[in-house]
Formats: structure tokens, sequence, C-alpha cells
């Protein structure tokens, strides 16, 4: 019943899976261009490559949900097509994304259980039998929850546990794993490589897909990067390098992001926030973000970072604690009069709660702006010529890789498709921008370049306050960064002592001493 | 759904293709067809300019109040009241008339107003209350029918009907084009310009595109949906009261059916032009076809129950069309 069928040191030379010359496209977006890869038995293969580079495509091609308009792809050197997610898991692939599916309300071992047959006993599902047989193997891969507990309450860490067990059960030889240290902390994602490593001394394959190039460094023997829809090299043993990896991805080199020396002199205040708080997520928060300048709030997973977000931008409202903007009382009742005060908000989902992903680049750019796009306010009638206007000129601005302003979003790469939310606020220009998580699961150069628009956005006097968990991203960024812990500020970090060490070490700090207190 | 979404994967892109185009204009392709059969079987009666005039005159009524309801569904919910709102409406709007001897205009405008006051409670319920859209407007639908069997002891009000009350749906105007197409012409065209061309009508879309989106963006949510049903309440009270005018009479249950029709309307537009997206222009042909294929089967003497198969059917068809679009706009 588990999945650790070959043996350490018995490796045959030939791939568990191959794909050769894959081509696919999506209405008039090329998004493969012929990209091969093969991935051997027991080995942690990376796959790294931009934002719609065509990784998400490839991997929606081997797990069986679109079909490949022409290539070849070979399981144990045999020429296949799979048509179907059910095809995909009988060649043995399992796939574990970054949203994990789980059916709420069930327990662990029925979630585990879910789509396979099961023993029975006089016609009845046999769960206790089921449940010695599944136990080993979670208890191998590090599950800690019980099988009979309900998955609703887990964390997500424990639910790549869970699905990795599912994938052994299933008796995967290859599994897939996208961005899955993305919501993992550092301590979680040890565990998971620990995993990994298991794994692979048992023979599994696994197909490691992350923007995180110091863990494929760490973890992966062959890593092959995906540029623009092809294959732009496969990388191992010495050539595979931190330099060789940007490089391939990017196709040449990277600028740095260039912060002002001397921090912009900050203008008056424009949003402060006084003892804010909607307990537990949000204890009490207090600052005062200045026009020009760029304000960082980072801190532990579960801090109440977005939940702050969320308070300032009128979506949840506070139990306690006030806020003013440009000096006058602000308490939004909804996002609506948050905008209407002058605020913009880019999501942390964006694609849940970013944009409306049938509709047109052109729609979703004009939707906080719709006051500018009409023929004039006697008459709200939008005119379709200032519309595509206005969002040929973000386009330009802000270099959004797209066939045309009528392409709908949804076709868009992950970092195209951020441009298009944070290009919303560029139209309407409010006074105060929060970005929640502006660069995750965002290539290298598009993070570069969202980042130096954050920057020209500040010193055209806004007000940016940019929530992040990335400790690079805040010190790369920010001119002052806030700290929180337990739903409170703990320290506020600014010149000297703003950096990446310092950033996580406040954290940590704050994060202990509340907990001590 | 994810069983017959994963039959369209198997395909190939060129069938896709194919797929897409019939389920895009397979609307508009069984409307051409079925004029061209019943203008064939039946070229004396069928395919002339009286007997058109005729079926868009039938349509008329069924046209507003699916456009209506086209505009709640595109907010993303469904109202189940308006079949009922409707028949509410034309009774009180003949009683106004007859019993109360109000000014026609005024009891007009009385009963749209009381529709909007239906779509606003339909609104406020599904909104504030967190009811679900059918639920919600099932239990307000039911009251209204109580309302109306109060109102009118369930007899319905004939006598003493004015002509003048008559002549609203009956009188032409305009190269002498039947009041109701007019009526109809200027609903739609509204509610186009509406949902196409204004801000509001952008919102109207991101609403029911996306509401977390929307929501975020600055749209109230909530009044958008609200708005959706109000739109909805009017038109089902305007077409309420134009059928009272046409049947000459205020009845309790006269324009129940219309549920059905506006229903069915509605999901044959989604399908039609664009991918399962509910529009207004959609639900124009979808009406079309419907009432176009009602008239075909009285010219040729159905008997009724065939009119029954005929409207439930193409519900289920327009509902396939319209998932089987969405399913090929998300592969």
């Amino acid at each position: 019943m588990n999945g650790f069928a070959g043996e350490a040191g018995t490796r045959p030379a030939s791939p568990v899976v191959a794909v050769n010359a894959i081509r696919k496209a999506y209405g008039g977006a090329q998004a493969l261009k012929g990209v091969s890869l093969s991935i051997l038995p027991g080995e942690a293969h990376g796959l790294v490559g931009a934002n719609g580079a065509g990784k998400s495509t490839l991997i929606r091609i081997l797990a069986g949900l679109t079909q490949p308009d022409a290539g070849d792809i070979l399981v144990d050197g045999k020429r296949i097509v799979i048509a179907t997610a059910h095809q995909a898991s009988e060649l043995g692939m399992s796939f574990i994304h970054q949203e994990l599916a789980f059916v709420p309300g069930m327990t662990v071992l029925e979630n585990i259980m879910l789509g396979l047959p099961k023993k029975t006993r006089f016609g009845v599902v046999d769960w206790p039998a089921i449940a010695r047989e599944i136990e080993p193997v979670a208890k191998r891969v590090g599950v800690k929850a019980p099988l009979g507990a309900n998955v609703k309450g887990l964390s997500t860490a424990e639910n790549w546990l869970i699905n990795i067990t599912r994938a052994l059960v299933r008796k995967s030889r290859l599994i897939v794993m996208d961005e899955p240290t993305a919501a993992l902390s550092p301590a979680e994602s040890q565990r998971l490589f620990a995993i990994i490593r298991d794994l692979r001394q048992s023979g599994v394959a696994v197909l490691y897909v992350s923007h995180r190039l110091d863990e494929i460094l760490e973890l992966c023997q062959r890593v092959t990067v995906f540029r623009d829809g092809r294959s732009a090299g496969e990388l191992a043993g010495a050539r595979l390098t931190r330099q060789t990896l940007v490089e391939a991805i990017v196709g040449g080199a990277v600028e740095g992001l260039q912060k002002s020396a001397t921090p912009v002199a900050a203008g008056e205040v424009a949003l402060s926030a006084r003892g804010l708080g909607r307990p537990p997520k949000v204890v009490d928060v207090s600052f005062d973000l200045r026009k020009g300048e760029v304000l960082g709030l980072g801190g532990l997973v579960g801090a109440g970072r977005s939940e702050t977000a969320r308070l300032l931008f009128g979506v949840d409202r506070p139990d306690m604690g006030a806020m003013t903007l440009n000096g006058r009382r602000f308490a939004p009742k909804s996002p609506a009069a948050a905008v209407k005060a002058g605020l913009g908000f880019v999501p942390e989902e964006r694609r849940a709660e970013g944009l409306v992903l049938t509709k047109s680049l052109g729609f979703n750019l004009g939707l906080a702006n719709l006051n500018s796009i009409v023929v004039n306010a006697m008459l709200p009638l939008i005119s379709g010529r200032r519309r595509k206007t206005l969002a040929e000129r973000t386009i330009r601005e802000l270099a959004i890789k797209t066939p045309g302003v009528e392409t709908p979003v949804g076709q868009l790469s992950g970092g195209n498709q951020q441009k298009v939310v944070i290009g919303r606020w560029l139209q309407s220009q409010p006074e105060v921008l929060i970005l929640d998580e502006p660069t995750r699961g965002v290539d290298v150069g598009a993070r570069v370049e969202i980042h130096r628009l954050i920057r020209a956005l500040a010193s055209r006097g806004m007000a940016v306050l940019v929530v992040s968990s990335e400790p690079e991203e805040l010190s790369d960024l920010c001119d002052r960064v806030l700290v929180m812990a337990e739903g409170r500020i703990v320290s506020e970090l600014v010149g000297e002592s703003l950096s990446r060490h310092g950033i996580i070490a406040a954290s940590y700090a704050g994060a202990q001493e509340r907990s001590a207190a | 759904m994810s069983e017959l979404s994963m039959s369209t994967r198997r395909l190939s892109p060129a069938a896709k293709a194919a797929l897409g185009v019939f389920a895009r204009y397979a609307t508009i392709i069984g409307l051409i067809l079925m004029i061209v059969a019943f203008s064939i079987l039946s070229p004396d009666a069928f395919p002339t300019f009286s007997n058109f005039i005729n079926v868009l005159n039938q349509a008329s009524l069924a046209m507003i109040i699916a456009g209506g309801l086209t505009l709640a569904v595109i907010v993303g919910e469904l109202d189940l009241s308006i079949g009922y709102a409707a028949s509410l409406n034309g009774v009180l709007v003949t009683g106004l008339v007859v019993k109360n001897k109000l000014p026609i205009p005024v009891a007009i405008l009385f009963v749209l107003a009381l529709g909007a006051l239906i779509g606003l409670v339909n609104g406020l319920i599904v909104t504030k209350l967190r009811v679900n859209s059918v639920i919600a407007t099932l239990g307000v639908g039911t009251i209204i029918v109580g309302l109306a069997f109060a109102y009118s002891s369930g007899v319905p009000i004939v006598a003493g009907v004015p002509e003048a009350f008559l002549q609203l749906s009956l009188g032409r105007w305009l190269f002498g084009i039947p009041n109701p197409i007019i009526v109809m012409a200027l609903v739609v065209g509204g509610l186009w310009v509406l949902v196409e061309r204004t801000a509001i009508g952008q919102e109207i879309q991101a609403v029911g595109g996306n509401p977390a989106a929307a929501r975020l963006a600055g749209i109230s949510v909530d009044r958008i949906k609200i708005l959706g049903f109000i739109i909805s309440g009017v038109c089902a009270a305007l077409t309420g009261a134009l059928l009272a005018s046409r049947l000459g009479s205020g009845t309790t249950s006269a324009a129940d059916s219309y549920l059905l029709t506006a229903f069915a309307a509605v999901f044959l537009g989604s399908a039609t032009l664009r991918d399962g997206e509910f529009h207004v222009l959609g639900t124009f042909i979808g009406t079309l076809i419907i009432v176009f294929g009602f008239n075909g089967l009285n010219i040729f003497g159905a008997p009724t129950f065939s009119q029954y198969v005929f409207q439930g059917a193409i519900l289920i068809i327009a509902v396939g069309l319209s998932s089987l679009g969405r399913m090929l706009a998300e592969s």
C-alpha cells in the first residue's frame, strides 16, 4: 500500500517522465513554443522560470488538465496521451498545488483516500483497516494530525504533508510540487526538504517548481529553466549556481533597484492610525504614513499584517482605535468609502480578489476609475476610446505583456496580472496606496519592475504602505519598516537598522517577547 | 460539471474551436432555421409582415420581463418573484383604474413604484440578511401571491375596464407599430445602454464577474445587487400592467407563466455570442426563439401539452448551451 517502491541505489538511467518539444497555444497567445524536460527516478528536479515562461502550462498538460498542440510525453519511455486527471494519477503522477484542495468537513483519512478504491467488510468501508495501512505512511511523511481529525482547522504545512501522504498512497513515482514553501515557515520548509530527500532515497522523483532559488540550489540535482515558452537550459553540477540560474531565467544581467541613498524628505502625514485593533488578529496598531514615503509592514505569518491592511481599507471594521486621513477623521464603512476618501488597495490574492478574470484588460484597468473614462459626469456613458487610450498608456508605462487591450486578463501571466491590479490605481491616483504582498509568485524581472514602479509612485507624492512576508522585499523597497508580532507593532526600523537581517531579528524577537509576556 | 468539463478537454483544439463557434451561434442559427422551416411549412400564414409584427408584439411582454431578469442574473442572483410580481401589478393596475378611478398614467407609475419596492425588498433580504436569492425571491414571490389574492379575493377584475386602458397595448403608434413593441424597444435599448455603455454597467458586470474583486476595487457590491433586483422588479411590473391591458382584465395568476419564459430566454441569451455570459442582446434573441417557437406551434395547431414540452425542453437546452460555452471559455 505504500509508495516507497524503488530501492536506493538501483536507479535506471531512463527518465520516469520526459516531455519533448511540447507546444501549446491559448487563443492567440503561444504559451509553450517547444519545451523539453526529463525527470529521472529518485531525483529532485527543479523547474524555474519567470512568470509566463510556461511552467504552469506544462504542469497542466502533465496533469491531464489540458492537451498540448504538438510534442511528445513519454512515461517510462513510452509515448502516451494524458487525457484526464484520473489518467495522470494512474500513470503515477501526483500534483500538489499552492491552493490545496480538500473536502472540508471530512477527516484526514477520508481526504487521503478520496477517489481511491477502499477496502470493505460486509459491503461497508472498513475504515479501521484502511487506517492501519495508512498510518505508517502518514507517520513516515510526518503528519502529526490524527487520521480521524477534521481537515478544516489544519495548518497549510500539515495540508502539504497530507497531500504528500496521498501521493504516496497512490503509489506516485513523480510528485509535482508547485511553490511548496510559499505558505510555509522556515522550519516547516526544512521539514518538507527532509521529506523530499527521504522520497528520493526511495526512488520517487520530485518536480520542484519555485521562484526561491536558494531552495532550488539546496534541494535539486538538476534544474530546467524555462524562458518565454522555451527550454532555456538544463543546469546541473558545477554549472548550477545562483548566478547561472538568474542569467538563464532573465536571459541577461539583472539590474538592481535604485533606492535613493537619502530617504525622500517625507511630507506631511497622510494616513494615521492610533490604537487600531480588531482582536484577536490585530490588537494595537499605531503609525503615521507620510506622503512620498514607502512604509513597510512586516512580521511573521499570523502577525496580523494583512488583517491590519484590511482595517485600513474598510474591508473589516476596527473594534477599537481611530484613524485620520489628512488630519480628518477616517472611518471607512466599506472599501467603496475608502476609495472615495482617496485610498487604493492591491490585495494579496490577485486572481480571487483583484481581477475579473473573464473580462478584458481594459475592463479591469478601468474598474476603480470609471469617472475618468465616461464621456462626462452628466452623461455617464463609457467612452471606449478613452478607456482604450488610458489602458494603452498603462500597458506601456508598466510594460504589461499582452496581445492587446481586449485580451481577457485570465490569459495573462501572474506578473502581468499583478501589474494590471496595480495599474488600476495608477490611473486613479489615490493619495494612499496599500499593497499586500505585491510580488508574491512574481518572477525576478517583474519583481524589479514592480518595485521600481512603487518607488516612482512614492516619488510623485503618493503615500505607500507595502505589506510583505519577505524581509528582502521590505529592506529593498521601503524607507521605513514596521514589524508586527501578535497583532502589535513591535519595532520600527529605519536607516542603518533597516536590513533583511534586522527585520527577521525583530520579527522573531517580537514574537518571543509577546509569547513570553 | 467536472465530468462534463473533462469531456471537453479530450477534444482536439480544432474540434474545441468548432464547438465554441457552435455554442456561440447555435441559438442564432436555431432561430433562423426555425423561421425558414416554419416559412416552408406554412408559406401563407407564417412568413408575412403582419405575422412577424404579431410575433414581435407577443414577444414584447416576455422580453420586458426577461430583460429585467437579465440584470438580476448579471449581478449573480436569481429572481423567482418576477412572475408573481407581474401578476400582482396587473391586478393592481386594473383595480386602481377601475375601482379607484385613478388616471391611467398615475396607476402605472404606482405599480412601477411597487415593482421597484418589491425589488428593493428582494435585494435587501439577499444582501443584508445574506439569504440565498432563490429562497429569498421564492418567499417574497409567495407573499406576493397572497397579497394579490387579498386585493382581488381571487376574482378577476373585468367589468368597467376603460377603452383607454385597453388601448395601452392594443394601440398603434409610429407607422402603425403596436405600442408594446415600442415600449419593448425602449426597455431593451435602455437596458443595453445601461449594462454595456455606462459606468454603472461596468460595475454591474464586475459584480457579476467577481464580487470580491469588485468590492476591493471600491464598488458597492450590495448597492449594485439591489439595483439589479429593483430593475428586475420594475420590468416585471411593466409586463404585468401591459398584460392586464392586453387581456382587458386583472387576474391574479395571469402573468405567472412568464417566469419560466423569462428564465429560458435569459439562459438561451447567455449562450448567444458570448460564452455563457448573461447579456441584454442575448436575452432579446432568446425571447425571439421562444416566441417564434410558440407562434409556429400555434399556427400548426399543436396541442397545448406540446407547448409545455417545448418550453421545458428549451429551458434545459438553454442552460446546457450556456454551461457548454462557459466550459469552453475556461478550458
